[in-house]
Parts: C-alpha cells; sequence; structure tokens
C-alpha cells in the first residue's frame, strides 16, 4: 500500500541550523543531524503501517511463496488500462495493517487514592438558553427595561418635586432647569403632498363601509381602479422603455462591431499599400488633402453666395411671419386655452386649499431616510366578495402596516424596513488546491 | 467694515445636525437614540438648504435641531442608557474570557431593583412633559388608542411579548369601563378595515380603530421594535389618563380584576368598578358590567342606588361653584358637560353654526330598557361595549362566547331583543311569511325564535347609535335586505345632498316652490290636455332661467315630450318663440289658463328669483371693491360651488321624481 509523501521539497519541517563545528564540549550535543535517523524510523514506520511488523522480523514464508506453476487467472484478468482505479479511490480506500485502536470506554484503574470524589455543586451553572439570552444583551438586543406599572397618582396634578425641596429648604441653592426648546413643540414634517398634517386615525368616507350605499361604493371602486390601472401603465411603460433600451444597447453593440471589423479591414488594405499594392482609395486620400489648399474666390462666387444667403434669409424671415399671422388668427383660441388653464390650476389650489387634512396616499416626492414609504394596501372589497352579512365580511386591509405607515407619513421618524439578515462580507467559493501537495510513491 | 462672517457658524450649519452627529454627540447607539426619540417627541427635520449643513451629504440623511439633541443632552433616560451600554460591555467582556457565571449575575443584578436599590425606569416624567395639560394627551389619543387596541389583538410572538398583549388588553378595556360609566361613546362605523368608534371627552372627539378578532396578518416589513417602542410610551400614557378619568368619575383606579374570569373570557366582566366616595360603605361595588345585580340582590341594587344618588348630588354641589369661578379645572367641564352651549348665529341669516351633537337625547338611554341577547354567530366584544355604552344594562349571550353575561340561557323570558346574524332557513321563511311576524310567533323551534322578542341584525346597533335613535327593527330583520351602512364621519357641507334626510329637509324654497308649481301644472295639463307639449316648454324655460338643468339634458326631455301632430309643434314652437322674445325684453310670459293657487305660487317665485337677482347683483357690487386676486379667488369658489350645487340639484330632483312615483303606485 502506498504512503502519501510530498511530490517536491522536503515534507519536514525548518531544517535546523547545521553545525560544522563542533569545537568545545557546549557544542558537541547541540544541533545534531539526526535527518537519517528519523529517515530510518519513518521508514520503519510506513512498515509497520503497510505489512504490520517489521519486514526484518517477518518470517521468510510470510514474504516469499514459491512459484511453482504460473497462475492460471492471468489470461482471464481484464487489461490493467481497464482495472485502473482511480488515485482518489486508492487513497481513500488504503487502510493501515496496523489495527485500530479500540474507542470502547476501558475499566480504570482498580486502585485509588482513597479519597472519595466529592459531587461538584453547579450552582453557578448557566444554561445554554441563558447564555443565548446573554450573548444576546451584550449584543444590545435586551428586553424592554421600561416598567410599565398601574398608575397611582395624576401626572397632570402631581407637584413638583423641585418646588417642594426649595419651600422645605429655602437655603438651598435653586437648581436651574433645561429649558425647553422652541423646537420641539413643532410638528413633525406632514409627507401628504399638500404639506398639511396628516390625522393619526383618517376619518372613514362612506366606501369604506362593510354594507356601502351604492354611490360611495362606486366612487371608491372607480378610484381604487384607477390608481392599480395608472400603477400598471406605469409598470408596462417602464418595461417597454427597458426593452427599447435592451435594443439600442445591441443595435450600437452591433454597430461599434462593424466598425471594429471596418478598421481591421482597413488595417489590412494599408498593410498591402505598405507591400506594394496600391488601391483606388489612396489616390483619392491623397487628392482631399490637396483640395484642401482653398483657392481664391472670384468677385463672381463672392456675389453668388451673397445672393443665396440673402434669398435664405428672405425665406426664413417669411417662414417666421407666416407663423406669426397664424398664430394671430388663432389668438382668441389660444388666449382661452391660456385662460382655462390657469382657471384649471385655481380651482384645484381652492380644493386643495379646501380640505384641511394632509391625504396619505399622495406623498410628496421628497422623503424621510433611505428607504422608499411602503405602499398603502389596497382596502376595497371586490364587487364579488361584497356581503350584506356582517358575519361573512372579509375584512381588509393591515392594520399594522397601516399604523406603521401612518406614523411615517405623518413624520414621526426616518422611513425604517425591517433588515432581516445583516449585510455580510461577499465570499468567494473556490476549489482547494491542497491535494496536489501529495503524491503517491 | 463689519465683522467677516465665517462659513458654517451660523444659520442652518448651526441649527441643524444630523443624525450621526446627533448619535456621537449623546454617545448612544443608534437603536437606543431612535427609542429616546420617540419617547421624546423629537422628529427628523428638514433644512431648506441641506448642502449648507454638511459636506458630507448623502440624499437619505436625516437631520434634527440642534437644539433638541442639546436638550436632550440633560434627559435622565440618557443616563439610565449608558448604564446599560455599561452593563452591556461588561457582559460581552465576561463572556469573551468565558466567565459565564460572571456575566450571568452582572445582568441578574442589573435587572434586579430590590438587589441593587436602583430602580428600572419608567416613562412617568416624559408623559407630563410631552403633554403638559391633561387635554393635550387627549389629543393625542387617537394614535395611542388606535394602537394599543391593535396591539391587544394580535398574536404573541418573540417581538410582541404576552406581557405587552396582556397589558394593552387590559388598559383598553379599563379605558372602555370609563366609556360606559361616562357615557361618552358617540359614534361607531363598521369598515372594512375594522370598527371605528368615536368619543367625546371633555369636548375633545377622539376617534380609534379596533381591529376585527383574529383578523392580525404579521408582515414582514414592520420594525416590531419602533411599534414596541411607541406602545411602551403609550401603555404608560394611556395608564395616566385611565386613572385621571376613573377618579374624575369618582372610581378607583386601578379597578379590581378578576384573573380568573379574565381567564374565562369575561373580557369587560372581568373588572370590578369601586367608587372611591368616602361616603358610602367601602365594601359596595359598582357593578356596572353585570346588570345581574338588578334581578339578584335587592341589597347591592340599593346600594347601587345609593351611590349613583351621590354621585349625582356630587355633580350638583361641583356644579354650583363652577358657575361662581372660572373653570380652569378638566374635572369640572368634564361635569359640565350636559349643558352645552348652543352656537347662535350674531346676524339673521348668517352661518347656520354645526351644534354639539347630544344636547338633546341623552346616550345613556337609548338601550337601557333593554336586554339584550347576543347569538353565537356575532361578535361579542364590540356589541358588548356599544349597548353598554348607550346604557343597556343586560346583556346576555351564548355560552360559547365567553363569561360575563348576563344570561347564557336563550330562553330567557326578560330578554327583549336578540341580535342574530343567521341566514334565514327557507322553510321557516314560508311558514313565518314576512319575517315580520317573529314578534308575534307563538312557536319556538322555526329558526329558534322565541315569541315576544325582537330579532334584528347586528347593523341595528351601530345604525341606531349613530342616529341617535332607535331604528324601526323591521328593517334589520333577519333575512331582510338591509339599508346600507353609512359613514357617521362624513360631514355633509351645507345644501349638499344627504341621502338619510327627508327631501323637505334639504330642498330649497325655490326648488319646493318649483316642484309645487310643476304638480299644479300637471294637474291642470290633465284637465284640458291639448297643450302638453306648450306646457312642458313653459316649464323647462323657468327652470332654465333659475339656472337649473344643462341645455342638453331638456332637449332631450323636449325630444321625448314632443309626440303630439304637426300643428301642435308648429304652436309649440310659437311659444316658445314669444317667450324667447318676451325673456329677451325682460318680460314675464303669460300663461294662458292659470287658477289663482298657481298664480300665488308664481308670483312667491317671481319674488324670489327677483330677490336672488338682488343679491347677486350686490355681490357683483361688492365684488368691484375686492383686490383682483381675491376677487379671482371668490369668483373660482363660486364656480365650485355653483358645480357643487348643480350636482346636489340633480340628485334631488332625482330623487323627487322616484317619491313621487312611489306616491303614485
Amino acid at each position: 500500500m502506498p504512503v502519501l509523501k510530498a511530490p517536491s521539497g522536503n515534507p519536514n519541517g525548518p531544517a535546523q541550523y547545521k553545525q560544522s563545528s563542533r569545537k568545545g564540549k557546549k557544542a558537541w550535543r547541540k544541533n545534531v543531524d539526526v535527518t537519517d535517523v528519523e529517515k530510518g524510523l519513518d521508514e520503519l514506520n510506513d512498515e509497520i503501517i503497510l505489512h504490520g511488523e517489521k519486514i526484518g522480523e517477518k518470517a521468510s514464508e510470510d514474504l516469499f511463496a514459491i512459484d511453482v506453476k504460473g497462475d492460471s487467472n492471468i489470461t482471464k484478468k481484464l487489461p490493467k488500462a481497464l482495472t485502473k482505479k482511480l488515485k482518489a479511490d486508492e487513497i481513500i480506500a488504503a487502510r493501515s495493517a496496523v489495527p485500530a485502536v479500540s474507542l470502547r470506554k476501558r475499566p480504570g484503574d482498580k486502585t485509588t487514592d482513597g479519597v472519595l470524589p466529592v459531587k461538584r455543586q453547579r450552582t453557578q451553572y448557566v444554561t445554554q438558553k441563558e447564555l443565548v439570552r446573554l450573548r444576546k444583551v451584550a449584543d444590545g438586543q435586551h428586553e424592554t427595561t421600561v416598567t410599565v406599572t398601574d398608575a397611582t397618582y395624576d401626572v397632570w396634578d402631581a407637584p413638583d418635586p423641585q418646588k417642594e425641596v426649595t419651600e422645605k429648604l429655602p437655603f438651598l441653592p435653586k437648581v436651574d432647569k433645561a429649558k425647553v426648546p422652541n423646537t420641539l413643540r413643532q410638528q413633525p414634517i406632514s409627507l401628504s403632498a399638500n404639506g398639511k398634517p396628516v390625522p393619526a386615525v383618517p376619518k372613514p368616507s362612506g366606501g369604506y363601509s362593510y354594507n356601502p350605499e351604492f354611490n360611495d361604493y362606486r366612487d371608491r371602486l372607480e378610484e381604487v381602479s384607477n390608481q392599480v390601472v395608472e400603477e400598471e401603465k406605469k409598470r408596462l411603460a417602464e418595461l417597454e422603455a427597458e426593452r427599447l433600451r435592451q435594443i439600442a444597447a445591441a443595435k450600437s453593440a452591433a454597430e461599434a462591431e462593424a466598425a471594429e471589423a471596418r478598421k481591421d479591414l482597413s488595417e489590412w488594405e494599408e498593410e498591402s499599400a505598405w507591400e506594394g499594392i496600391e488601391s483606388g482609395g489612396e489616390e483619392l486620400v491623397a487628392g482631399a488633402i490637396s483640395k484642401k489648399k482653398k483657392e481664391r474666390k472670384t468677385q463672381a462666387q463672392r456675389n453668388k453666395i451673397k445672393r443665396r444667403k440673402e434669398a435664405e434669409r428672405l425665406a426664413k424671415h417669411e417662414a417666421a411671419m407666416k407663423k406669426k399671422r397664424q398664430q394671430l388668427e388663432k389668438i382668441s383660441e389660444l388666449a382661452e386655452e391660456v385662460y382655462q388653464k390657469e382657471k384649471a390650476m385655481e380651482v384645484a389650489k381652492i380644493e386643495m386649499s379646501d380640505d384641511s387634512e394632509g391625504d396619505d396616499e399622495v406623498l410628496r416626492r421628497r422623503q424621510l431616510g433611505k428607504f422608499r414609504l411602503p405602499e398603502k394596501d389596497l382596502e376595497i372589497v371586490l364587487p364579488d366578495e361584497l356581503e350584506e352579512s356582517l358575519r361573512r365580511l372579509k375584512p381588509e386591509g393591515n392594520l399594522l402596516k397601516d399604523r406603521f405607515r401612518n406614523m411615517l407619513v405623518r413624520g414621526k421618524l426616518e422611513s425604517r424596513r425591517k433588515i432581516p439578515f445583516k449585510k455580510q462580507a461577499k465570499g468567494k467559493i473556490t476549489e482547494k488546491w491542497s491535494y496536489k501537495d501529495f503524491v503517491l510513491d | 467694515m463689519p465683522q467677516i462672517k465665517k462659513k458654517g457658524k451660523a444659520g442652518a450649519a448651526k441649527n441643524y445636525i444630523t443624525r450621526t452627529q446627533a448619535v456621537k454627540k449623546l454617545q448612544l447607539s443608534l437603536p437606543d437614540f431612535r427609542k429616546l426619540c420617540i419617547w421624546k417627541g423629537i422628529y427628523p427635520r428638514e433644512p431648506r438648504d441641506k448642502r449648507k449643513v454638511t459636506k458630507s451629504l448623502k440624499a437619505s440623511t436625516t437631520f434634527y435641531y440642534t437644539k433638541d439633541i442639546q436638550y436632550l443632552l440633560h434627559e435622565p433616560l440618557l443616563a439610565k442608557f449608558r448604564e446599560q451600554k455599561v452593563l452591556e460591555k461588561k457582559i460581552s467582556k465576561a463572556l469573551g474570557r468565558g466567565d459565564v457565571s460572571d456575566a450571568a449575575r452582572f445582568e441578574s443584578r442589573a435587572n434586579d431593583p430590590e438587589k441593587t436599590g436602583k430602580p428600572r425606569y419608567t416613562l412617568d416624567h416624559v408623559v407630563r412633559e410631552r403633554y403638559p395639560t391633561f387635554v393635550d394627551a387627549l389629543r393625542d389619543l387617537d394614535d395611542c388608542l388606535s394602537m394599543l387596541f391593535l396591539f391587544a389583538s394580535l398574536p404573541s410572538t418573540s417581538a410582541v411579548p404576552a406581557k405587552m398583549i396582556a397589558r394593552c388588553e387590559r388598559l383598553c378595556l379599563e379605558f372602555q369601563h370609563y366609556l360606559i360609566v361616562s357615557h361618552s361613546l358617540r359614534k361607531s362605523f363598521l369598515s372594512i378595515k375594522g370598527i371605528y368608534y368615536q368619543a367625546n371627552i371633555q369636548g375633545e372627539d377622539i376617534l380609534w380603530l379596533v381591529p376585527y378578532k383574529f383578523n392580525q396578518r404579521i408582515v414582514g416589513d414592520i420594525d416590531f421594535r419602533i411599534m414596541g417602542t411607541f406602545v411602551e410610551f403609550y401603555m404608560t400614557m394611556l395608564g395616566f389618563i385611565n386613572y385621571r378619568l376613573f377618579t374624575s368619575v369618582g372610581l378607583k383606579y386601578p379597578p379590581k380584576f378578576d384573573q380568573l374570569k379574565d381567564e374565562q373570557g369575561a373580557e369587560l366582566g372581568a373588572f370590578a368598578l369601586e367608587g372611591v366616595n368616602i361616603a358610602t360603605d367601602s365594601s359596595a361595588t359598582k357593578a356596572i358590567t353585570n346588570g345581574e345585580s338588578d334581578r339578584i340582590d335587592p341589597g347591592t341594587q340599593a346600594a347601587v342606588d345609593k351611590i349613583v344618588k351621590q354621585l349625582k348630588e356630587n355633580e350638583i354641589t361641583d356644579e354650583e361653584p363652577a358657575k361662581t369661578e372660572a373653570s380652569e379645572d378638566a374635572e369640572e367641564a368634564e361635569q359640565d358637560t350636559d349643558a352645552i352651549d348652543k352656537f347662535e348665529p350674531v346676524a339673521a341669516g348668517g352661518d347656520i353654526l354645526p351644534q354639539p351633537s347630544y344636547s338633546s337625547s341623552d346616550p345613556a338611554k337609548l338601550f337601557s330598557n333593554f336586554t339584550v341577547f347576543l347569538s353565537r354567530e356575532t361578535p361579542r366584544q364590540p356589541l358588548e361595549f356599544i349597548l353598554r355604552a348607550f346604557g343597556c344594562k343586560r346583556i346576555g349571550w351564548d355560552a360559547v362566547l365567553g363569561e360575563g353575561a348576563f344570561t347564557h340561557d336563550e330562553s330567557d323570558p326578560s330578554i327583549t331583543h336578540q341580535i342574530v346574524d343567521r341566514p334565514v332557513i327557507q322553510a321557516a321563511m314560508e311558514v313565518d311569511g314576512d319575517g315580520e311576524d317573529n314578534q308575534t310567533a307563538h312557536k319556538v323551534g322555526i329558526n329558534g325564535r322565541y315569541p315576544g322578542r325582537i330579532y334584528v341584525q347586528p347593523q341595528w346597533v351601530w345604525d341606531s347609535v349613530n342616529d341617535e335613535e332607535l331604528k324601526s327593527p323591521e328593517m334589520y330583520a333577519p333575512g331582510a335586505s338591509l339599508p346600507p351602512h353609512l359613514s357617521p364621519f362624513v360631514k355633509s357641507t351645507q345644501g349638499a345632498y344627504d341621502p338619510t334626510l327627508p327631501l323637505e329637509a334639504q330642498e330649497t324654497e325655490a326648488e319646493a316652490l318649483d316642484a309645487l308649481i310643476e304638480d299644479a301644472d300637471k294637474g291642470s295639463d290633465e284637465e284640458n290636455g291639448m297643450d302638453i307639449a306648450s306646457d312642458e316648454d313653459d316649464e323647462d324655460e323657468e327652470k332654465d332661467g333659475f339656472g337649473g338643468f344643462s341645455e342638453g339634458e331638456e332637449e332631450q326631455d323636449d325630444g321625448e315630450e314632443e309626440e303630439g301632430s304637426e300643428d301642435e309643434e308648429a304652436s309649440a314652437v310659437l311659444q316658445r318663440q314669444i317667450e324667447l322674445e318676451a325673456e329677451i325684453s325682460g318680460k314675464q310670459v303669460k300663461s294662458k289658463q292659470v287658477d289663482p293657487k298657481l298664480k300665488a305660487k308664481l308670483e312667491q317665485r317671481k319674488q324670489l328669483e327677483k330677490k336672488a337677482r338682488e343679491e347677486a347683483e350686490d355681490l357683483e357690487r361688492a365684488k368691484g371693491m375686492l383686490s383682483k386676486k381675491k376677487r379671482k379667488l371668490f369668483e373660482q369658489m363660486q364656480y365650485t360651488n355653483k358645480k357643487k350645487s348643480t350636482e346636489d340639484l340633480k340628485l334631488r330632483e332625482k330623487r323627487r321624481k322616484l317619491e313621487k312615483e312611489k306616491n303614485k303606485a
């Protein structure tokens, strides 16, 4: 059986310092080279692993056999190429001839020191569960530390402890209390589009009823469906834009490739020119260069250019005038249009200023924090699910989400998202090559 | 030369601070900082120019007022947070060394106030600081209640410990008890999201939303740490509010809580309210939740009566000094709510001012004479709460719905109303007839009905409460198609169409007159029968003059109406021509034959028109005085108002037509 050995180099640790001189008594025992002894021992060890004992100690019968007649099976054997095992399999299948030490518990010594062992009291024992919790606490994820007890006094009627102290002990110096800044009393930034504060619990319209009036429900359904259609349109438009972008990218890539190919071709052509094969292109290029030298214009030419420019200018002017005339004809129409626009804008303004509450669906563009606000759930019961009975009502929307979103919309805190996993450093997985460090001999 | 100003020493750079800077300044971890900000009510701000505040800027940078953060430095909670941080460091150090037992010891000692003498912190002072007066706290109660009622109905998870849920539930039930005792619940609305309630406490309208039972899904994108922080604060706050409210109605806080009953699902019934009045015998508990006392023990009943009497006396004695001195005390204001002033316009013809509700009918008496039984399939908690809050003393329910009922026996003869939400079995319907007979049916068993009581669907309770009167139970009988459940929170504007009001209550004078004239015309048409088309035209013309219908519709009407012979048509055209001319010249058209009644009406109508025209002229004149900007604004307002009012007009017209048809049939 083969024993693994490194393919090259010294498999041993770094060699000892070679000391050629053995002068002096101290130096005799220092840095003695024992590699040949170790080698011998290793060989011996290998022999034991392979054969079970030292070869020298084995009986001759075990080592040798006299072959009187040839092996009859040898012709039946398959060629070596077919029976050859994988090296890896061979390595894995290899077993030492020395039997393994049994793992069974062996009885200890029968003799003792006469002192009976005391059973250890594990008062300080911490359970695994507790340990996990402690680790969490150490990581800052402790449970709430606020104690909420039953109120036993009226906070709004409670006497000021500071005042009491000053009344009882008037000689003590007054402690200045920190003044509450005005900024603390300012309302948080509402995220609604019109900037008005959003109520904590918006008043529900009739459309939210479990058994709504027809008109209310229709209005709400229309509103919601318009919203959804709008969103879907937006999504489709985005998809389309993405597709167009990809097509354009592919096209430009193809163009670039073609240009590259052309360049390659022309290089080759140039090369051929070097070799003395003149192509027609060369002449053209030479002609272009020679044309750059401008000739003096004659007066006739100058006049001609002047006339052309004048004509161009006139044409342009006339086009502009024509456009103006057309607009003049439509002036009343345009004025009407502008007026209507202004009117619509003002109506919108008034309507906006009309309702005193902020809307929590139409939000302003700039928001607080890193993440966008979560979208509101569609809170509507579809027409086919609309039931008159309270028992069969399927509640819609998620109040938890609603509450959380409401906090964010009212600007009480910056928007957050639950991050279920900590972001970890990206690792790259590769195969280890250490098996190449070993060869079989 | 003035002193040169250095950059970053004044203005936005000085007034604002980024979150990272703030965290560094306070020496806290980010989660702790967030917590502190939530408790103390410090919100992110937005500088006008972000670039002026800091050089390193991302779109997501959050800013705070520097003054706010500076003020946070004085917060006693900050020291607690730092202590916690020290503890964390100690524990992690010990764990790192492998001294697990040491770590456990540190932790247990820090969290054991008896051993260390150091109490864990409470948020009492924060409540006082954020809400200097009780009314401030009431104004912020919407959010608090919605949150706590929501958390009370959540299933317990690692993020939401069971302890917190139990606490929320208890606080909410206590608050409901106050509403029941003080009868301050006003409205309620069954929406698809949950049940809205509105109460009026000391003049403040409080609206909150309670989820339906067993409905809460916990979705991924909610930060429970943040929600938990809010809930911690709100629990403290509601505790104090409850204390104040309970003491204001002469009750002891906290009320006695029966753990055993609570485990059996008694909910509201698990609490026993006690009065704090010294004069009454201290052992008498005011058994508000259990109407059983009415029936079972006359002795307790007497005691209860005594308490009520005394309370009333107290109220009277309290009110007397309130008249003399300015009512600064909120408690007195609370008791004074019975007599609310009526708002009356100063000048005649002024705007109609919104009146405080419940000045006439008493919410405490709405259901007071009833004994209600809730069937198995009805939502018990909201029904029990609402019925009790509106005066119902005896509520029984099926044993499945939990403990604390007046009776679990459906056959109890004292039951006057039963709330059912079960589909009616068809066979039974045939026997019962219209379902109206269920009050008079004399046998039990068909649909399980008992004689002598009224069966209604749950919506009856809600609609009765919202309309402040008992709705007729026939409309809400089991199996009947229910009327729509309208939102009581939609404020109807002046002159807008309101489907709940009768037509007479909302139509304008001119409209009513128009309708009468039309009726009279119809009558006369039937008499002479010949010139239907002409008269019809006449009407249309008049309506048009008053600014009623759009042109297109009219033409359609004309098209429908004109089916007479050719010469009739020709006469109609002629008539129309005459009218048009008359209108241009400003004269009134002379109708051919009119009876004196109609004439009087027409006269009245003319006067109204004249008045309207005069008013319009006045307005026009007044408009001339306004600045250009204001005038434009005014015109726009008029435009939108007109648009709305024409819509309402159409709706009313439609309804009138329907009603007329109904009357005929």
